[in-house]
Parts: structure tokens; C-alpha cells; sequence
């Protein structure tokens, strides 16, 4: 089935008459995101988010792996998600629905088609080996804006993440554990995000991070993917009753407000757990650079 | 050594559920149980007279394979004998039992289950407790590795597994009864034999059965019993839920 079960009519005429005067269930603003909270596991890549009553968990994790014929230099990067009926009892176990599906492609296109992690980056040696980086997205509570949440949670965990160290000595490859050389981060090009719309009333009123019962009440969404620096790496118009185009040019300006705003607390929970992590010395012991004297 | 880290009901959505941490195995678990729930997809394999239960294993940085499927499997017969599907309500609706592994190491391909069973069946043990399924008994579980100078180990680290002769998971019920055994590699009957009465010990303290067929346990080399945990979990959960009535009191 894999289908929540439907609104009320009165419960769907209710949220709608609601939004009419500007209210939304939990008293938020039209552009306004739930609470957002982020922590990270012990392990490096380990990431819960909190978006407000939905909640997740990402795990990121590094594989050597030989490279794909056609791309010797690069490595191989994947986003895997599967619903289960932990995140809602509306999911079946090991059958994909409609949503996942969705989801799925829309973390594809946002994070690995906009190159956020280099590809070429994670190469050891050509045609050989290569990293492979996995990230597991595990719902466990599903109240709406999945694909926010998700975008939010690999983003920071790939952030987070520190792979082992390899290195090439004589043909062969040597990879260090953990505990023997310093993990190196991974290479970020940008930080791109999502930010999902729901339009209702035929496309006259707009809301950002739709709860579930919104979700099911709205007509049609919009989702847009972009950096902090304002390039917009994905739009979508993918279901529902048709939007305006200008809804896409005014919300494109709210969405980089957005998205500055959410990289500005992943940025800070980042650095809240490295201040945890080198709170033996160690981070300072083993950065390789050194302090540049500001003239 | 700490003992294991267990919290009933942190998620929302699912009807019962429970996160378990075993500080030795370095395992965390989060398991969520639905039930009595509607399986529309399964209407031919319904059972007129009592629940189907379902078991889903979700691996933590892998795609699910054989290896989840067996220990379902195991889980499923396990938590079957324990459940009282019969009860009002509950034939041909289903038990939805899912585990997702959410931190420690993964099982590798191939890799042997038998280390992260008990913290799976602690795991839906305390889920199906916190989404009220009734139960016939509940259940401790520990897995004890054997090396080759014959030492048994509690709750092996990833290390002690990979040498370890024999490995050994034992599930109690309440009761003290056996419930369920899965071994893997070369030991004796003797060992064997070792083996269940530490992991008696382990889940039940030093086991002193009642007249009226109940366990009195106690605090032994072993730390608290197992069994324990998973009654002072829940004991916990309770003295919180009912904090307003027992403070009107």
C-alpha cells in the first residue's frame, strides 16, 4: 500500500482555512522552518537531525572499491535510502514505494549531481582502486519534508566524515586504520541544500518545510537546490496542480536565505563536536598547517 | 565494563520502540515495533487464528543481504515462541518488528551475526514491551566467545571474535528456560556445557528458583543479570509515565 492514511476532509479544510488568514498548525510563519537539530555519533560521519517531530539518522561510511571503467579517475559516491516501517507504519518492509523513489532522486540530483563531493578526490591509483563512499539515510520518525532533512543530514555527515588514509608504495595500496595516521576529510566543493515549498489554494499561498498533515493537504510542491553562494544546482516542479512562475523567482530568493541560515547550524554543530574531539590536543596535534600571522 | 544503555520509546510515529547500546560490542540498536497493524499485501499469507510477525533487519552501511535475512529468521522463530499472537486483536494482523543498526561496526559480507544477536533480541524485546504486544515472557539473551585455551568471554569486542573457536548466543526467557541456541565453529559437549552455565548466570544472576517458579536474582561476579536490565528499563519508563499519579498519591 505505502500510503499514509488520507485526511478528513475537515481536517484538510481545516489547515487550508487556516492558511487563508496566515496560520499555520504549529505557529509558524509561511517561510519559516521547524526547530533544527543536529548531533553526531561517535563514530566520524554519524549524524542525527531533528526537523522538528521528523527525525533521522546518516551514516557515512568509506570502502576501497575499483573504479567504474568509463571514469578511472574517480571514485564512487552513493546516497542510500530505504523507508521502512520504523519511520511510519504506512511503509511496507523491503518494498519501495513512490516517495522513496522520489526522494532518492531528488538527493541524487541536489548532492552528486552538483558535484557537492569531488568524485576525483576519492581516486587512489587510476583504474585500480578507489575509495567508495556510502551514505545510509535511516528514517526514523516521518513527519513531512523528508527531503529537506535528508539533504541536511548527508550534507553534514559528509562534512563530518574523516576516511582513512591510503597511500601507494610500490604498486601497492596501503590503507592506515584509524588509529594510525590521521583521517584525512573529505573534499567539498560546495554546500548545496534543498528547500521545499508546498503550494495550496491554486498555488496562491506558498509554505516552506511542510509538516505530513500539510504535505497531504497541499496541492503541489516545489523543491529548490542551491548553494550558499546563490547557484541554483536543482529545481523541480515534479506533481500536482500547476505553480506560477514567479512563485519560482520570489522563492528562489528565500531559499538562499534558507540555506545560508541551515549551513550557518550545520557550520556550528560541526565545530561544536570538533571542540569535543580535540578536547585532548590531538585535532591541533595533527594539523598540518601552520598558523598564518595576520599582517 | 559498563552494562548495556537501553531507552524505551524515543521515536514518535512507530507503535512501540527502543534504542539498546552494549558499551562492550560497541552495538547500538534502534528498533521499532507496529502492532496489531494491516498487512494489505499479504492476504493470502495471513493466518486465520493468530499474528503474522515480521521480522526486518536493516544493516547500517550496507545493503541488506543473505546474512540479514538468517538472522530474521532466527529473530522471527525466537520472538514467535514469546508472542502471544492469539490474543483479541491480533489474528491476521501482523507484528512488524524492525531493527536498524544505527552505530558500531557492520557486518561485513559474509560476516557472522552471532555477536549482535542478543543486542537485536534485547532490542524487540523492549520495543514490543513498549508497544504493549502481549507476551507470554520476556527474554534475555548474551553471547559468550570460546578461544582456543578454552576461556569464555562475555560479550567478545570485534577482535576477540575473529579468535574465538566457538561462538555461542543463548537466549532466557524470565523464567530461566532456554530458548533459544545458536553456535557457530568446533567445540565440545563439556564446553557446551560451560558455556550455558555462565550465560545462565550472565541473564539471571545466581539462579535460586522459587516455589512459585519465579527467579529470585541477585547481584553476582557478573554484574547485574540481564534479565534485570530489561525489568528496570521498563520499571523506569513506568515510574516516569505514571510520575503524575504517583505524586498525587
Amino acid at each position: 500500500m505505502n500510503k499514509e492514511a488520507p485526511l478528513s476532509i475537515a481536517e484538510r479544510d481545516f489547515i487550508l482555512d487556516a492558511l487563508r488568514e496566515d496560520v499555520r498548525l504549529d505557529g509558524r510563519g509561511a517561510d519559516e522552518f521547524r526547530p533544527l537539530k543536529l548531533s553526531f555519533g561517535e563514530e566520524y560521519g554519524h549524524v542525527k537531525v531533528q526537523l522538528g517531530k521528523t527525525s533521522l539518522i546518516v551514516r557515512i561510511s568509506a570502502e576501497v572499491a575499483k573504479p567504474h571503467d568509463d571514469r578511472p579517475f574517480d571514485g564512487i559516491f552513493n546516497i542510500a535510502m530505504e523507508l521502512t516501517a520504523m519511520g511510519s507504519p504506512a511503509w511496507e518492509n523491503g518494498r519501495q514505494g513512490d516517495l522513496e523513489t522520489y526522494v532518492t532522486n531528488v538527493l541524487d540530483r541536489v548532492i552528486r549531481h552538483s558535484n557537492a563531493l569531488d568524485t576525483e578526490s576519492l581516486c587512489i591509483l587510476k583504474g585500480v582502486s578507489c575509495w567508495t563512499i556510502r551514505a545510509d539515510v535511516h528514517i526514523t520518525d516521518y513527519d513531512g519534508n523528508l527531503i529537506d532533512a535528508s539533504c541536511i543530514g548527508v550534507m553534514a555527515g559528509l562534512q563530518h566524515f574523516r576516511r582513512p588514509d591510503a597511500v601507494v608504495k610500490d604498486g601497492q595500496v596501503i590503507v592506515y586504520g584509524l588509529d594510525e595516521r590521521v583521517p584525512a576529510p573529505l573534499n567539498i566543493t560546495h554546500k548545496p541544500l534543498s528547500v521545499t515549498f508546498h503550494t495550496f489554494d491554486e498555488g496562491k499561498l506558498v509554505i516552506l518545510d511542510a509538516t505530513r498533515k500539510e504535505e497531504q493537504a497541499s496541492e503541489a510542491d516545489v523543491v529548490i537546490g542551491m548553494n550558499n553562494a546563490g547557484d541554483v544546482c536543482y529545481v523541480s516542479k515534479f506533481q500536482g496542480s500547476p505553480v506560477d512562475a514567479l512563485v519560482f523567482v520570489t522563492k528562489t530568493t528565500v531559499a538562499l536565505e534558507k540555506v545560508k541560515h541551515v549551513n550557518g547550524i550545520i557550520d556550528k554543530a560541526l565545530q561544536a563536536d570538533l571542540a569535543k574531539r580535540s578536547k585532548g590536543g590531538l585535532a591541533e596535534q595533527a594539523r598540518a598547517e601552520n598558523d598564518r600571522p595576520v599582517a | 565494563m559498563g552494562g548495556p544503555i537501553a531507552v524505551l520509546h524515543p521515536l514518535d510515529r512507530a507503535d512501540g520502540s527502543a534504542s539498546y547500546k552494549c558499551p562492550s560490542t560497541g552495538s547500538n540498536i534502534l528498533g521499532s515495533v507496529n502492532a496489531p497493524i494491516e498487512l494489505p499485501g499479504r492476504r493470502d499469507a495471513l493466518k486465520p487464528e493468530e499474528a503474522t510477525i515480521e521480522v526486518f533487519v536493516k544493516p547500517g552501511t550496507a545493503p541488506g543481504g543473505v546474512g540479514e535475512r538468517y538472522v530474521e529468521g532466527i529473530l522471527r522463530t525466537a520472538l514467535g515462541r514469546v508472542i502471544l499472537g492469539r490474543e483479541k486483536g491480533y489474528p491476521r494482523r501482523g507484528v512488524v518488528i524492525t531493527l536498524a543498526i544505527v552505530g558500531g561496526e557492520s557486518v561485513g559480507r559474509g560476516g557472522s551475526y552471532l555477536p549482535l544477536l542478543p543486542a537485536l533480541l534485547h532490542t524487540a524485546t523492549l520495543a514490543l514491551l513498549s508497544a504493549s504486544v502481549p507476551l507470554s515472557v520476556t527474554l534475555s539473551a548474551t553471547v559468550l566467545a570460546v578461544n582456543s585455551a578454552g576461556e569464555i568471554t562475555r560479550e567478545p569486542s570485534a577482535k576477540e571474535v575473529t579468535t574465538a573457536t566457538s561462538l555461542h548466543v543463548l537466549a532466557f526467557t524470565s523464567k530461566g528456560h532456554l530458548l533459544l541456541n545458536e553456535s557457530e565453529g568446533t567445540f565440545t559437549f563439556d564446553t557446551w556445557d560451560d558455556v550455558y552455565e555462565r550465560a545462565l548466570a550472565i541473564c539471571h544472576g545466581s539462579s535460586t528458583f522459587g516455589s512459585d517458579g519465579d527467579v529470585a536474582m541477585a547481584e553476582t561476579t557478573e554484574g547485574q543479570p540481564l534479565d534485570g536490565i530489561v525489568r528496570d528499563t521498563v520499571e523506569d519508563h513506568i515510574h516516569r509515565d505514571y510520575a503524575w499519579k504517583i505524586d498525587a498519591a
